[in-house]
Formats: structure tokens, C-alpha cells, sequence
């Protein structure tokens, strides 16, 4: 991270009454960790003691002061967890990774961790590895889960992925075609966009399967844009998207797009979230208010 | 999109939305929460979206992605609207079918939820017990509601009560309303929360004032507040509009933990979507009040639930507890007002507005109105989500709602109310759910987790868990709490670990007590509780780990050792024996098994396998090591002679003479022991043959005769005489036997009387009890049964006499009649399976008393033919001119659990029915013939058992002993050998006038070490449990021969490969014998489970195997008098141990890969 970066959320969170742990929550989210330069640039710039930093950086379960691996191994130790066996998930895996929980394999690829509850009681004992939910949790799965993480997320061939939703997609104003076949991606014609951002503007090819996370800007969007919205704008007569809903993942706006059989599929406008809603149920009532 | 301007634009928007389109077709409704993502339902819903995409569904069909439902044990399921039909647990593939029929306006029959045990078929989601259990005034709107999208917030009336509450003139209306309502605040403590409105209105306004939603759900256990957030994130946002609007808040936060990354989703987007359409912000909705409201991550610290503790945090600092007064409706966060409530109380807010507080007071009970979400998990059936009237009994939630247990265990307790709360004994279930009784005794409310702990939850280890987690979470602010909690932790880690001393209890009593007085805030003063309350409750569970180092639920490791033998009553060493069986040492492996066990072969066909259903490959997900068929592979194999043990000689004994009454497995191990010490025995058995009940009541389809002979035989040696037909207060008194110059009487008879079932006519022909009827085919070759044959009861004796009778010739047909459910069945499921097959024919939720029968009994059964009625009782016998002529049943419902914790058969009244037999087995359950023993003077108790002492085995008469069937009524094979065996060891110190108050303590450590085997990772995945193989149902309908046979040899060395080898967990490391270079025991540990690969890498490192026991004999001449004797035994015991070394080695290293 460079100290521009760090300055812009400390900005941020600046004239934020209490905003320390949003700072850090922030800082460590783009780190993984809390490094010792960041706790001390922290307190320079904000002006606060660096004892009350460290103090709060300590104080609260979810802040790490040590570097954290490439996959982070989540394993519920809330009281349903734990009379189903959950103790006994913490073993397999410190067995099977060589660490105690709380600490980094040497090759920086797994971080084992406990949590005191993570709210899926019902289907304990449950382990998140990178935001996975992963439920009724045996020692028996804690291998698999180890090996499908070390391998990645399956990727299968998408044509034959049931989950994948073939879309063809066109401009609700003026209701031309937004396939471009010139630029497929995964084997399909992608689904075309204009983008317009501070910085300038290009083309946004999004893959035009459903449950895909493919999407690919030209150019690449200016680095201010990864955290804040972009004008999306169909291709052919330049107007700008509608916007009905706000994105589930980040709050912003999303950009309204028609689908075959009379459905919508909603984007948002932030280049760095992937939020996408494939909606089938017709937004009613909006024409008439 | 435009901002409502007023009330009435709200109103006219949600009346369009209303009448808008998209009702009447059907609605697929799914999950979209935590618990449902995490059971994989995101992958359904784009099967869903991509079958009505491509199929052009979209007029005919539509689809609800909805937070948490509730039902979260079956997720993935789908409800199916309007028939509300639940799917539950789909996988992809069941999608396409759903959405079939749901066209068609029909019901995919096979995918319906069926209920756990007695597969009885729900077509409705109100029509589940789960379901129809509950008032769901809160949590029943997630179901109608996608949380992303406002509209359907609004069609389900949202926002009503905010029109409500801002067209009053006098904000105190509303808390008026909410003062009316008693509610009471949901995150534990139960503080009204009109009273707490009113506090904070009434403060200094000038400089603004909060409102903050705590969402900080820190109960490990709980998450309710999680799942209305997620769900239904508008009810918040509405209620705290409301709350704010009361008290004049202009500024609101929800503090949601970090570790709801979905929750806070949800609840930034209905914040951001309110603000749009002008129900947050400067003027709301017109009304000139104004409100904003910021989502605050907490950052992870359990005290933060604490008030004062939530400030700080908010304020940005650490979240340390102060002291109060001021309160934060003085002072809270930033020095201004600040009223916090929780999450669920919120919710209500809405309800109570629009609907009154009239209205809201009907629910509950006094002081305690409403409804209270519950988090149902742990050890039970239905977990979920569960929304009861306040004052619910305990029972109805975790019986009829919940399901009851899980598994074939029985429900030790609940723990309620987090690391606050306690545990409370399912003796106390009848509790109403209520603030106050649940504070009574001993536990709180909390936020509503409710953990369900079996048997196989050890309370000592619960204690230790919260305490652990409480010394963690002390923010140390409090020097009591700060030290307090990490001792009360330590001593609990003493007494799990086998350090407790008696005194280490009264310590921890002590300390919890001063913990809880001299602590500043909540989770100081409540800290002590989890130990309090399993103390008040659960002291012999403690005193157990201290006194006898046995945790009885397997938990506390140090206390277990290897969990198979640690299961066996007999102190087997079984992965001893598979490890031997795995190197082909199988007279090494005899040896191991015999040693512990005089009878071997009965066992390895009619023991219930305490050790296969403790064994950690079946408790992790795997299947458990098939024990009883290695056992049965090598008592097949092994010539008994390979262990003789030779009596003792000279020492006296041989002239002290011991009777024993009753030649049963536990009189005749007990003779057996006794002879190898020297004594003179004589056992009088009033049967005809010896055996007991293996001769006389086990089926020789199960246990053969012959086998049942050789056996005993085995045991017999010159000292012992056996004297047949003789009845103790028929033929002999036991004055006799102390006259005759017996020294010490062993009563060991067993239980050969039948309970009757208490119908008019019993005692006409045609109709006999079970133990008779065995008898008369078993001893004597009477064929009674004939036609149409009824058995009542649903044990192993029930089984058995369905499946005879189903072999004798003048059989029709066989029904057996069972009051409970088919999952309820005491018997073997595998048992009652195969008679089944036979042509047994089982009704069930019929009849009156408790059995004790096994599950592949049951199996076995229904795959012989056996017929089943379930949930049917017995209402009277019917007769004509003295003669059998069928009964008449009424059908019962499962409705609460009774002492055992199985649930109640409660009879639905104009159910009746009769069914035309024409004979009838009562195998009700089995008790001792003991009113002789009555009258010489043996004290009974009222099932006519004798009451002879737990430890000492002693009766009231001196010098008499007693143990068995006869002491404990009706039990296994392997606990009358158990009996027999330390009868054995207590008369043997009884003659020598030593203390018979020891402490039997159980061996941990292994004795041996046996190198694991190599086995690959892909070999530990695929391999799959041996199954002995098994005469077709064909072949054994009709006659007596053995169904089982023994494994093959390549079957049962493979099987023997998959154990775990857990012993290595616990071995002294100085036994393991050194290598080059000595690698560290957690390398070896890892080679013998999983890690293969990493072994092969090694080829140094291949298995040796060394035994060696040195603890044994050492070990055995304290305690155990009768083994220093017994030293014959014991040599040849270990003579082929040092043999299995060199050989085993050589043998197994060249044949590794």
C-alpha cells in the first residue's frame, strides 16, 4: 500500500467522530493485516496516541497485527459448533496444515483461524474459508476443504455449467442488440457497454453468462474508479442506463439492462464489485409514480 | 425514482403494489440467507432462473429469494406458493421436477418433506410440526419478503406503522402504546422497553440524541438478530424510525458485527433505499421530523453487547464497560442521549404500532407478552429457528418443534443465554420460556440461544467452554472478572485433564460466587453462570471426572483414551485387535480379545456394539470400524486353545466354595473368574441346559446353539460344577447354600418374567408372553404360533419373537404393533429390516411399556417380512369361548417427551380399530422372576429388581451379591458379562476380608504400540465399511440357520486398514520404538490417518511393529486381585507379543508398496 492510499481513507474517516475502528477495519481490508508502519503513520496523521491505536487494534477479535496467508481458514467455535465436535475441526486442520490456530503455514497459504460464532448455528459446525460457508463441517471434509481451497474454485468448462445462465441482451431505450460477437468471452458473444468515468471513458465487455464474473473494461478503468460508480451507456444510441435498485453487495447504483423473455439484468457501476441481479420479477408501478 | 412526500403517497403506492400483477401464479420461494447460501441454495436458484429464462416461464411462474426461513436443518429447500409445499434438502438435479409441478398445480410427491423416524409425508409447510408449533409474528414475514427489495417490504403493510406513528400529534402516544405492551427488551435482560423510551425522551435533547440498534450478536449459539436483519431489514429500519421519533433521536446507528457480512449488506442497502424514498432523512415522509441512520461495524468483542461497552466502541475506542449511573439515556454516545435496543425488540416495534398494544398482549403471558425468536441447535432434530409465545414450555419447543434428539441419544439439557445464561436439566422442561423462570432457575434469556445437549455433551466441558471463552473476552477491566474467569478456567481444565481434586469443586464454587459480586457490568456479573448452573444441575458429572476420571459423554480426551475401548464395558482393547488383524496376527488378536472377554464368539454375533457407535471414524463423518465382524473373523478362525489360563493353585482358595445362581453370561463369567482364582464353584441353573437367555431367548438365526455350547464349555474347568434344573426357592433356600459351606452367594437369574400388558384377557389361549414362547421353541421345539400372528411391543424381544414366529410352520402372517414411530423403535433397525423382508408386519405408535430391542433388529426384520403399525395401543384383547381372536388398537400421536425422553404416545381418541389374529406375543419388556427371592428376605424394588449396591454389588443379606438382568432389568449380552466379571473381582476381595470400595479406574494409556499402517489418502476416501455376508431372505425365511457368516480373510484386513489407530493418540511416547532418524510422534500421527503421501516419501520411516506391557502386569496386581492368580493366562498372553515383533516387521516391510 502506498501513503496515498493510506492518506485517502484516513481522509476519509478523518472528521468521523470515533472513525478509528473504520479506519483500521479499512486499512486491514486492503492489507490483510496491520502492519507496525501503518499503526504509527495512523496516529501521526490522526493525532492520536499510538497506545490508544494499539490499544483498539488489540482490543478487537476481527484486527490482525501479523500477516495473514493467502487463504484465511474461519472455523466456528460458537457454543452449537462446539457440542457438535467443532474442537475436534480445529485439530484436523492444525493437523493437516501444520500450525496451531491463530497462526500462518510457512508457505503463507493458510491462516487458521477460530471465531466465536458465526451465526450459521444451525448448520455447525461450520468453517468460512475465504467467505465460503462451509456446513456440517466432519473431519473427514476438513481434507477436501483444504484441497478444493489449494486448487481454487472449480473451474469447469461454462458451457456445460448448468448454474451459468445464458443471457442475450439489449438496450431498453432503444432496443437494440448488446451482443457483441466480435469480442466473445467464455465461448459467447460478450454483452457490450460504453463506460464513462472521470478519467475517460471505453468499452465494458460482460460475459453473458449469468453466475460468470467475467467482465473486461478497455481500457482499464482510472484508479480512482475501482471505489466509486461509472456512467454505463449503451453503445448504440448513448443513453445512459436506468437505475431502479441499488446493488446488494455495495450499495450503489445499478444499471438497468432488458433480457430475452421479458427480464432485466442489473449491473453495478462500480467497476471493482461484481454485483449483478438477474431479475425475473418485473419492477410493476414504477411508469406510473 | 421519486421520494414520497407524504404519508398518503406511501399509502397509495403500496395499495398499487398490492394490486399490481404477480399474484395467483405459483411461487418458488428460496433462502437466499447465511445458513441457506451456506447449504448451497444459490446454486438451485440459478437452476431455477435459467429453467424459467429458457423455458419462457416468466407469466406462469415466479421466484422469492428471501433471507432465513427458519427451517435451516432441511436447507436447501424450496416452498412451493400457494400450496406452501416444502421441498426440503434438493439437490440441482430435483429443480426441473419442482418446477413441473408447480406448474401443473401438483405436488412432486417424493421430494415432500417427510417426518424424521416415521416418514410421515407433509404436503403443507403448516402442516409440519416445526412449523405448525410456532407463532411466528415476527419471523413469519421473511418468507414474503425478497430483503433487497422495498416493495415487498411495503405489500406485507411496511411502513403502516411509521404512517401511524407520524400522524400523531404526541409522540408519547407511541410509547404509551409500547409501555401498554409490556414488551420487553429481547437481548437478554428483559428491561421494559417503554420504560426505557421514556427515559430516554424525557433527557436533554439540545445537542440531538441516538438511537442505536445493537446487532452485536455475540452469544455464540444465537442468530435470530442475524437472520431479521438479513431477512427483513426494513422492520428494523422501521422500528428504530419509530423508536427515534419516540424518544426524538435525530441520529441512529446499527452496530452489526463484522462477522455478518450478508447482514450488513442488507441493512446498508434498506438504509440507503429508505433514504431514496424519503422514509430517512430531513422530513420525513412530510411530517417536518427528521432521522438518519449509519451502519457501524463491530469489530469483534463479545463485550461490546454491554451498553457502555457498545458506546466506547462506537466512540472509536476500546470497548471497556463504565460505570452507571450516568446512563446512556443521559449520557451515551458522544455525551448525548442515547437509547439502545436490540434487534428483535425492534422488529416488534411495527407490529405493536400497527396492530396495538391490545392486540400484542393477547400473546404471551403476564409480565411476559409477545413472542420470542429462539435459536434451536445443538444435539436436536429440527434445528432452526423457532418463534414461540413467551411462556412455552421448554418440552414443547425441543420435543414437538424441535423433533427431540437427534440421534438414539437421550436430551441432557438446554443451555440458554450465551455465556450469561446456564444450562437447565431436561428434568426442569416443563419451565414455562419466560424472563423470570428462566432466571429462577439459574439460567437468562439472553438473546434466545437455545443449545441442546445429549449425552454425548459433557457439562464439565460446556462449563470449560464458556469460561474459556469468557476469560478470553473480559475486557480486564475488573481485577475479579480479569483473573477470576482464567482460573475458574484453569481449575476446569484440571478437572477435565484428570487433575481435579474433590476440593478443586468447592474452589470453583467459591470463586464463581465472588466473581459474580464483585464485578462491575454484565458479563462480570453473569460470567459465573455457565459454571453455577452446571453445578447445580450436573455435580455428579463433576464429581464423576474427579472421583472415577470417567467422562461418561467421551469428551474430555484425557479422561476417554482410545473412545472403542473406552466404550467397551469390558475394557477391550479393540484397536488393539484391528491393528493385530490389519498384520495378520490373528491368534495375537484372539488372545487380545479373549483375555478381556470369556465370551468371544457370542459377542462377535450378539453384542450391541457400544465400541462401533463410539468409534471416531463414524463420528466424523466416516463409518464406523465394523468391530463385532472382525471380532467374529477371528473367534471363527482362532482355535480357542490358543488361550488357556490355567486355575491358581495352592493358594488356599480351593477350599473356599462360592454358589452361584443362575448359569447366564453373568453367571457363568463370574464362575469362570472365580475358578481361575482358585475357588470352588457351583452354579445351579433352574433351565434345563446352561446359557440363560443366549440359549433360551436369542434366536439361533443369530446365535447358534452350538456355538452357544462350545463356548461355555471353554470356560468350564474342574473347579466349576454346574448342577441344571435346580430353582433357587423351588428346590434350594439360600440358607441351603450357606449351610452346603458356601462362603458367598452370586445372584445372577437374569429377567425371564414378561410385563404383562394390563388388558382383560391376557391369560386366554392364543395368547403368551415373548420370554415363554421363546422358551418353549428355544429349550424345547414348541411350535406355538399359528395363522395370523400379532407381537406388541417394538424391542430386540419383540423382533425376535416376530421373526420365530415367522419361521415356525402354521404361520400366516406376522404384525408387530408399536405404540411409537418406527425411528422411536428400541430395536436394531437392521433387525427389524430384515424381518420385515422376511414378512413381518410392524404397526406402530402402539403400545404401553418400554423395550429395549436394537436398530438392524429392526431391519432385519422388516426385510424377513415382518409387518409394521406404528403409533397403535392395545385397548383390549378379543376373545371367543375362551379362544384368541384378535385386539382392537387406538392410534396414538408423538406428543411430549416423557422421563426417558422419548416422546409420549398420547392415544387420538375414535381411532380405534380391530385387527383379527390369532395369536399374540406381549414382548412388552422382560423383568426378574424374583418373588422368591422376596420372600427368603432379598430386598426388591418395585419392578421386582433386586436392589444391590452400585459399587459393591452387595444385597441386604451379607455375603450375597447380585448383578445382572436381575438388578438392572432387561440389558445387553456384554453388560451381563461386565457384571459377571466384577462380581468375580468383588467376592474374590470379599473372602479376603478386603475393601470393596475401590475406585475402578479404566486404562488410557495403551499398553502396546503397534506400528499404523501405510495408507493413502484415496484408499482412507474410498474405502467402505465391511459388511459380513448374509443368507438372502429366501433362504432364511423358513428355517433357523445362521444368516451372517464371517468375513473373508482380504475383507477383513481391509477393513481392519481404515481404523483411525486413535490409541496413538494417547501412547507414551517412550514406547514407540526408536528410528533413524527418530522422527517427532506428530509426524508418525499424521502418517498413520491421512498424511500418506508425505510417508511414502519416506521410505525410512516404513512400520515396525514392537509390543510391549510392561504397565499390564504391573498394573494388574494392584487393584485386580484375580490377575496376579490368573499369571498362566497372562503369559501366554504376552509370549507371542515379543513373537508378533520380529515377524510382523519382516513380513509387513517386505509386502509394503
Amino acid at each position: 500500500m502506498n501513503n496515498k492510499q493510506l492518506d485517502s481513507i484516513i481522509d476519509k474517516y478523518h472528521d468521523q467522530p470515533g472513525g478509528l475502528i473504520g479506519l483500521l477495519e479499512e486499512t486491514q481490508g486492503l492489507l490483510g493485516y496491520l502492519p507496525e508502519y501503518v499503526l504509527r503513520a495512523i496516529s501521526e496523521k490522526t493525532g492520536r496516541p499510538l497506545a490508544d491505536v494499539y490499544g483498539v487494534a488489540t482490543f478487537y477479535r476481527a484486527f490482525s497485527l501479523k500477516p495473514r496467508g493467502r487463504h484465511l481458514a474461519l472455523i466456528c467455535l460458537g457454543t452449537a459448533c462446539h457440542v457438535r465436535g467443532a474442537p475436534r475441526i480445529v485439530e484436523e486442520f492444525e493437523k493437516h496444515l501444520g500450525v496451531k490456530a491463530g497462526e500462518t503455514t510457512k508457505d503463507k497459504e493458510f491462516t487458521v483461524e477460530t471465531v466465536n460464532c458465526l451465526g450459521a448455528c444451525a448448520l455447525g459446525p461450520t468453517v468460512v474459508v475465504d467467505g465460503r460457508y462451509y456446513s456440517h463441517v466432519s473431519r473427514r471434509k476438513v481434507r477436501e476443504i483444504i484441497a478444493q481451497t489449494k486448487r481454487g474454485q472449480e473451474t469447469g468448462d461454462p458451457a456445460a455449467d448448468r448454474r451459468l445462465v445464458p443471457m442475450e441482451a439489449s438496450c431498453p431505450a432503444c432496443g437494440q442488440s448488446l451482443m457483441d460477437g466480435k469480442h466473445p468471452t467464455e465461448g459467447r458473444p460478450s454483452i457490450s457497454l460504453e463506460f464513462l468515468s472521470d478519467g475517460g471513458g471505453g468499452r465494458l465487455h460482460l460475459s453473458s453468462l449469468y453466475g460468470s464474473p467475467v467482465a473486461e473494461w478497455e481500457p482499464a478503468p482510472p484508479p480512482s474508479s475501482p471505489v466509486s460508480a461509472v456512467v454505463l451507456c449503451c453503445p448504440h444510441c448513448g443513453k445512459e442506463f436506468e437505475s431502479r435498485s441499488l446493488c446488494a453487495e455495495c450499495g450503489a447504483d445499478m444499471a438497468l439492462l432488458r433480457i430475452h423473455g421479458g427480464f432485466h439484468l442489473e449491473i453495478c457501476t462500480v467497476p471493482a464489485c461484481r454485483g449483478r441481479l438477474l431479475s425475473l420479477i418485473p419492477t410493476p408501478a414504477e411508469k406510473r409514480t | 425514482m421519486k421520494k414520497f412526500q407524504s404519508a398518503a403517497e406511501l399509502s397509495s403506492y403500496r395499495e398499487s403494489l398490492r394490486s399490481g400483477n404477480g399474484q395467483g401464479k405459483p411461487c418458488l420461494v428460496i433462502c437466499g440467507g447465511t445458513g441457506g447460501l451456506a447449504s448451497g441454495s444459490n446454486d438451485l436458484m440459478r437452476i431455477i432462473k435459467r429453467t424459467i429464462l429458457e423455458r419462457g416461464l416468466a407469466d406462469k411462474i415466479s421466484l422469492r429469494i428471501t433471507g432465513c426461513l427458519g427451517f435451516c436443518e432441511m436447507d436447501p429447500f424450496i416452498i412451493v406458493e400457494p400450496g406452501n409445499n416444502l421441498y426440503p434438502k434438493l439437490t440441482m438435479d430435483d429443480v426441473p421436477r419442482i418446477i413441473d409441478a408447480a406448474l401443473a398445480g401438483t405436488v412432486a410427491e417424493d421430494l415432500l418433506y417427510r417426518e424424521p423416524g416415521s416418514m410421515i409425508k407433509r404436503v403443507s409447510e403448516g402442516d409440519i410440526p416445526f412449523f405448525s408449533g410456532q407463532t411466528r409474528l415476527i419471523l413469519g414475514h421473511n418468507r414474503a419478503i425478497d430483503p433487497i427489495r422495498i416493495e415487498d417490504y411495503l405489500r406485507t403493510g411496511g411502513y403502516e406503522a411509521l404512517e401511524k406513528a407520524l400522524g400523531a400529534e404526541d409522540p408519547g402516544w407511541i410509547i404509551n402504546e409500547i409501555l401498554e405492551s409490556g414488551l420487553r427488551g429481547r437481548g437478554g435482560a428483559g428491561f421494559p422497553t417503554g420504560k426505557k423510551w421514556d427515559l430516554a425522551r424525557r433527557a436533554d435533547g439540545r445537542r440531538g440524541k441516538y438511537l442505536v440498534c445493537n446487532a452485536d450478536e455475540g452469544d455464540p449459539g444465537a442468530y435470530m438478530d442475524r437472520s431479521l436483519l438479513e431477512g427483513n431489514p426494513h422492520a428494523i429500519v422501521e422500528g428504530m424510525i419509530i423508536a427515534a421519533r419516540a424518544i426524538g433521536a435525530d441520529r441512529g446507528i446499527i452496530y452489526v458485527r463484522t462477522e455478518y457480512p450478508l447482514a450488513i449488506r442488507h441493512a446498508t442497502l434498506a438504509v440507503k433505499e429508505a433514504d431514496r424514498r424519503g422514509l430517512l432523512g430531513k422530513n420525513i415522509l412530510g411530517s417536518g421530523f427528521g432521522f438518519e441512520i449509519e451502519i457501524f461495524h463491530g469489530a469483534g468483542a463479545f463485550v461490546c453487547g454491554e451498553e457502555t461497552a457498545l458506546i466506547k466502541s462506537i466512540e472509536g475506542k476500546i470497548g471497556e464497560p463504565r460505570q452507571r449511573p450516568p446512563f446512556p439515556a443521559e449520557r451515551g454516545v458522544f455525551g448525548r442521549p442515547t437509547c439502545i435496543n436490540n434487534v428483535e425488540t425492534l422488529a416488534n416495534v411495527p407490529y405493536i404500532i400497527r396492530q396495538g398494544a391490545a392486540e400484542y398482549l393477547k400473546i404471551g403471558t403476564k409480565n411476559n407478552a409477545g413472542t420470542k425468536i429462539f435459536s434451536l441447535v445443538g444435539k436436536i432434530k429440527n434445528t432452526g429457528l423457532v418463534e414461540v409465545p413467551l411462556g412455552t414450555p421448554i418440552s414443547r419447543v425441543v420435543y414437538e418443534i424441535g423433533g427431540g434428539p437427534a440421534g438414539k441419544t437421550r436430551i441432557k439439557a438446554v443451555q440458554t443465554g450465551g455465556p450469561s445464561g446456564g444450562c437447565i436439566p431436561a428434568s426442569l422442561f416443563d419451565l414455562p420460556l419466560d424472563y423470570d423462570s428462566l432466571a429462577r432457575a439459574g439460567s437468562i434469556m439472553g438473546s434466545g440461544g437455545m443449545i441442546v445437549m445429549d449425552e454425548n455433551t459433557c457439562l464439565v466441558d460446556v462449563a470449560k467452554y464458556f469460561m474459556a471463552f469468557l476469560k478470553d473476552e473480559s475486557c480486564g477491566k475488573c481485577f475479579t472478572c480479569r483473573k477470576g474467569t482464567q482460573r475458574m478456567y484453569e481449575i476446569l481444565d484440571d478437572i477435565t485433564a484428570g487433575r481435579g481434586t474433590m476440593e478443586h469443586i468447592a474452589l470453583l464454587e467459591e470463586l464463581a460466587l465472588t466473581v459474580k459480586d464483585t464485578t462491575m457490568c454484565g458479563l462480570g456479573q453473569t460470567a459465573a453462570n455457565p459454571v453455577l448452573s452446571t453445578l447445580r444441575y450436573f455435580r455428579h458429572e463433576y464429581e464423576e471426572h474427579v472421583r472415577d476420571r470417567k467422562c461418561a459423554a467421551f469428551v474430555c480426551k484425557d479422561l476417554v483414551g482410545p473412545p472403542c475401548q473406552a466404550a467397551c464395558p469390558l475394557d477391550t482393547e479393540v484397536w488393539r485387535y484391528v491393528a493385530l488383524i490389519e498384520k495378520g496376527e490373528y491368534e495375537e488378536a484372539y488372545r487380545v480379545i479373549r483375555e478381556a472377554n470369556p465370551f468371544p464368539s457370542v459377542c462377535a454375533r450378539a453384542c450391541d456394539r457400544k465400541c462401533e457407535h463410539k468409534c471416531n471414524l463414524g463420528a466424523s463423518g466416516g463409518e464406523a470400524i465394523a468391530v463385532r465382524a472382525l471380532k467374529r473373523f477371528v473367534t471363527d478362525r482362532v482355535d480357542p486353545a490358543v488361550y488357556k489360563p490355567v486355575p491358581a493353585q495352592g493358594n488356599g482358595n480351593a477350599a473356599l466354595k462360592v454358589a452361584v445362581v443362575g448359569a447366564g453370561p453373568a453367571g457363568l463369567t463370574a464362575a469362570h473368574y472365580l475358578s481361575l482364582a482358585g475357588y470352588t464353584v457351583n452354579v445351579f441353573e433352574a433351565e434345563t441346559e446352561p446359557g440363560g437367555m443366549l440359549s433360551s431367548s436369542l434366536p439361533a438365526y443369530r446365535l447358534p446353539r452350538d456355538v452357544v455350547r462350545k463356548e461355555i464349555d471353554s470356560l468350564m474347568n474342574d473347579r466349576i460344577t454346574v448342577t441344571c434344573g435346580r430353582v433357587l426357592g423351588r428346590d434350594f433356600s439360600l440358607a441351603d447354600l450357606f449351610s452346603l459351606g458356601h462362603k458367598a452367594v452370586f445372584l445372577a437369574m437374569g429377567a425371564h418374567g414378561s410385563w404383562p400388558l394390563g388388558l382383560d384377557g391376557e391369560t386366554v389361549h392364543g395368547v403368551y408372553p415373548s420370554i415363554d414362547f421363546l422358551k418353549a421353541w428355544n429349550l424345547r421345539g414348541e411350535q406355538w404360533a399359528r395363522g395370523r400372528v400379532g407381537i406388541i411391543g417394538g424391542g430386540n424381544s419383540a423382533v425376535d419373537a416376530a421373526r420365530v414366529a415367522l419361521r415356525q410352520k402354521d404361520v400366516e402372517s406376522v404384525v408387530l404393533f408399536y405404540r411409537r414411530t418406527r425411528g422411536e423403535m428400541p430395536a436394531y433397525e437392521e433387525e427389524v429390516e430384515a424381518a420385515l423382508e422376511e414378512g413381518v408386519t410392524i404397526e406402530t405408535l402402539v403400545s404401553p411399556v418400554k423395550i429395549h430391542a436394537r436398530r438392524e433388529e429392526i431391519e432385519a426384520a422388516v426385510r424377513e417380512g415382518v409387518e409394521l403399525e406404528t403409533l397403535v395401543t392395545p385397548t383390549r384383547i378379543l376373545s371367543r369361548g375362551g379362544a384368541f381372536t384378535g385386539i382392537e388398537c387406538v392410534r396414538n400421536r408423538l406428543g411430549d417427551a416423557d422421563a426417558s425422553g422419548r416422546r409420549r404416545p398420547v392415544p387420538v381418541p375414535g381411532t380405534e380399530f380391530r385387527t383379527p389374529l390369532d395369536t399374540l406375543i406381549v414382548a412388552i419388556g422382560e423383568r426378574p422372576s424374583s418373588t422368591a427371592l422376596g420372600k427368603m428376605g432379598v430386598a426388591l424394588d418395585k419392578g421386582g429388581r433386586v436392589l444391590a449396591d452400585r459399587v459393591t454389588l452387595l444385597t441386604n443379606i451379607p455375603g450375597v451379591f447380585a448383578a445382572g438382568d436381575l438388578v438392572t432389568g432387561p440389558n445387553t449380552v456384554v453388560d451381563a458379562i461386565t457384571a459377571g466379571k466384577k462380581a468375580a473381582r468383588l467376592i474374590d476381595r470379599h473372602l479376603h476380608g478386603l475393601e470393596l470400595e475401590t475406585p475402578s479406574r479404566r486404562r488410557v494409556r495403551p499398553e502396546a504400540f503397534i506400528a499404523p499402517a501405510n495408507v493413502s489418502d484415496k484408499e482412507l476416501e474410498t474405502a467402505r465399511r465391511a459388511a459380513p455376508p448374509a443368507l438372502p431372505v429366501a433362504k432364511r425365511r423358513h428355517n433357523f440357520t445362521e444368516i451372517d457368516s464371517a468375513l473373508s480373510e482380504a475383507a477383513a484386513r481391509k477393513e481392519a486398514r481404515r481404523c483411525l489407530r486413535c490409541d496413538l493418540d494417547f501412547i507414551d511416547k517412550a514406547m514407540i520404538p526408536e528410528k533413524r532418524p527418530a522422527p517427532p510422534v506428530k509426524k508418525r500421527r499424521s502418517a498413520k490417518t491421512t498424511d500418506a503421501a508425505q510417508a511414502n516419501k519416506k521410505p525410512s520411516a516404513k512400520p515396525r511393529t514392537v509390543s510391549k506391557k510392561p504397565a499390564r502386569t504391573a498394573k494388574k496386581t494392584g487393584p485386580d486381585r484375580l490377575a496376579p492368580r490368573n499369571t498362566t493366562a497372562l503369559k501366554t498372553a504376552k509370549k507371542p507379543a515379543a513373537r508378533g515383533n520380529t515377524s510382523v516387521t519382516g513380513k509387513k516391510a517386505g509386502k509394503k508398496r
